[in-house]
């Protein structure tokens, strides 16, 4: 187990989560409003708001936090696949738990590549909500 | 008058409007996160990344800031969300990945090609999409591609910003 420092640690294995929070308006908009999703389930009243599927970036981030506080390590992390799938949609005021497992880690070319898939399910009753892998790579410059 | 299954037949491209990648949506991306982690309703910031600050992206051998990659992805999404609706929150896929660095000001386009319609057994259709963001001399910078399954829920063409 290499949680508990950076995520550039991060091994073939590794759980992080589950974590349990409220699906705020203020999140929903916020998000969209920062990437220009004007659209009124994004932006609208409380009642209609759905999460964006990017969100689930956002719960990366989140695992990361609570797994690795220290941060990404000695290098900036690049972002090189994204690949979300919605099951359901995700209202304002669902309590959600967010997962992760790192499925992967090799390297390519001189850089470290780490691939981990996330899972977003209903609190009260575990159904999925969404289902994600997302692939980065430990730095921009290949080492030597 | 069509209706949207005529309308979004293979070979149908949608595409947004070219939007520079300014530093100010770069750093749009990089305060949400702090900001939405709080979520307390107040912005929040954080230490300096490739995405807003020029030294750092020097230190780690970048010649400039460059975009985080989910801002393309949310610009690819928008533009599904215009064509698509809210179906896209509810059941869709979107693979995308990041095949060339976005720097400040370049010109991107979000472009979805349709590329099969499915009739589902429950009256809606199942639509598997190409994906990608280009600049201006039409150099693919991410590149992906997207399901949209309608069986449960019959879209609208949500048509903001897109022209097909």
């Amino acid at each position: 187990m290499a949680v508990g420092r950076y995520t550039s640690d991060l091994e073939l294995g590794d759980v992080m989560g589950p974590l349990e929070y409220t699906l705020s308006p203020f999140v929903v908009r916020e998000y969209a409003h920062s990437n220009e999703l004007h659209h009124p389930f994004f932006q609208g009243l409380k009642d209609e708001l759905m999460m964006p599927p990017t969100l689930i970036h956002l719960d990366k981030l989140r695992l990361y936090r609570h797994a690795c506080p220290m941060g990404a390590g000695p290098d900036a992390r690049i972002h090189y696949e994204y690949d979300c799938t919605m099951h359901e949609a995700v209202r304002v005021g669902e309590r959600v738990v967010v997962s992760g497992e790192v499925v992967e880690r090799f390297e390519k070319r001189g850089r470290m590549t780490v691939v981990i898939e996330m899972e977003l399910r209903a609190a009260s009753d575990g159904r999925l909500f969404v289902s994600y892998r997302d692939t980065v790579l430990l730095s921009y410059k290949p080492k030597d | 008058m069509k209706n949207l299954a005529q309308q979004i037949s293979i070979g149908v491209e949608f595409r947004t409007p070219p939007r520079p990648m300014t530093r100010e949506r770069m750093r749009w991306y990089v305060d949400a996160q702090p900001t939405i982690a709080a979520d307390d309703g107040r912005i929040h910031t954080q230490p300096p990344t490739i995405h807003d600050d020029d030294d750092y992206a020097a230190s780690q051998g970048l010649p400039g800031i460059i975009a985080d990659g989910m801002i393309s992805t949310n610009w690819i999404q928008g533009l599904l969300c215009d064509v698509f609706g809210s179906v896209i929150a509810s059941q869709s896929r979107l693979r995308t990945k990041y095949i060339a660095p976005i720097y400040e000001d370049q010109i991107v386009i979000a472009v979805v090609r349709v590329s099969s319609v499915t009739a589902t057994q429950t009256g809606g259709f199942l639509y598997e999409l190409d994906v990608w963001c280009e600049d201006d001399t039409g150099k693919k910078l991410t590149v992906g591609n997207s399901f949209v399954d309608t069986s449960l829920q019959s879209p609208g063409v949500k048509n903001s910003h897109a022209s097909a």
